[in-house]
């Protein structure tokens, strides 16, 4: 019953997008970006399957004596994003992004973690970001380190990628919570 | 800043962003984030919004580095025929 709506969701969205090839991203479309619908139970459904497979990957390649108990959470956490990324659809830049550099991501965030560009003074001033307060600008700037590939991303373009990355953050805390108890759940009774 | 060349070229046609749009972004930013939902939605500034949803997006990447610590701990520690039989199990359920 259910599982019906989600594909009539993506042949109509694939039709739109489809019949406006030449239009790009623009601010006035909203159903541009986020297709993806990350409070419907199924996407859920879906996220946690590719999950399970994912992580079966994970834990078949670490046969019974895993390496080291640090660097699995790692792994899970990059595959957790890899395949949150995947059932994006592509479509968003921050799922495109986690996708396109998966290796560099945790190292290049521990390595920005520590640099801190003292560059205040911006060189150019367009327009734009004369508009701007220089409060909302430095918070924009935050905002988009958070979000993975949007660093150099326009103000409203930033804005877009940043609800549909909230949205998905927050479809994965609840599939990740909901496997782990699972997992919780089913250690104890096959212990027993 | 660029975001590359096509998206300049494109901003020199749209000249500027109109506040409306900039506005009904943060609106939808504002909704989002339950820190701001909760409070009176009017009263909040731009960067009140983005300063609680930087602090939200960091909250949520602190849990799912929580529950994949958890998650990584929990798989070496399990077998793993019953931690799939577990998952399908549920999967099938539903």
């Amino acid at each position: 019953m259910s599982s019906l709506q989600p594909n009539v969701d993506s042949t109509n969205s694939e039709a739109m997008q489809r019949s406006n090839p030449k239009k790009r991203r623009k601010i006035g479309h909203s159903n541009s970006l986020s297709l993806v619908p990350w409070r419907s139970e199924t996407q859920q459904r879906i996220y946690s399957s590719k999950l399970a497979e994912a992580l079966r990957h994970v834990i078949h390649r670490n046969p019974p004596s895993p390496p080291a108990k640090s660097s699995a959470g790692r792994e899970v956490r990059e595959t957790a994003d890899r395949v949150l990324a995947s059932t994006a659809k592509g479509r968003t830049r921050w799922s495109r992004a986690i996708l396109a550099s998966p290796l560099n991501r945790w190292k290049l965030r521990r390595m920005h973690k520590k640099v801190h560009k003292a560059s205040t003074g911006l060189p150019k001033k367009s327009p734009e970001t004369r508009r701007r307060l220089p409060v909302v600008q430095k918070k924009a700037r935050v905002l988009g380190r958070l979000v993975p590939g949007c660093r150099k991303l326009t103000f409203p373009n930033l804005l877009e990628e940043a609800t549909d990355y909230i949205s998905a953050l927050e479809m994965q805390v609840r599939a990740m919570t909901a496997l782990t108890e699972l997992l919780t759940g089913g250690g104890s009774l096959a212990s027993a | 800043m660029s975001s590359g060349s096509r998206s300049s070229r494109q901003r020199s046609h749209s000249s500027r962003i109109s506040d409306d749009q900039i506005i009904q972004l943060v609106s939808k930013l504002r909704q989002l984030v339950p820190e701001i939902r909760n409070r009176r939605s009017d009263k909040v500034s731009a960067s009140k919004v983005l300063q609680e949803t930087c602090n939200y997006i960091k909250n949520l990447h602190r849990e799912v580095d929580d529950l994949s610590e958890r998650l990584g701990q929990l798989l070496s520690t399990i077998d793993a025929d019953s931690a799939e039989a577990a998952i399908i199990r549920s999967l099938l359920s539903n």
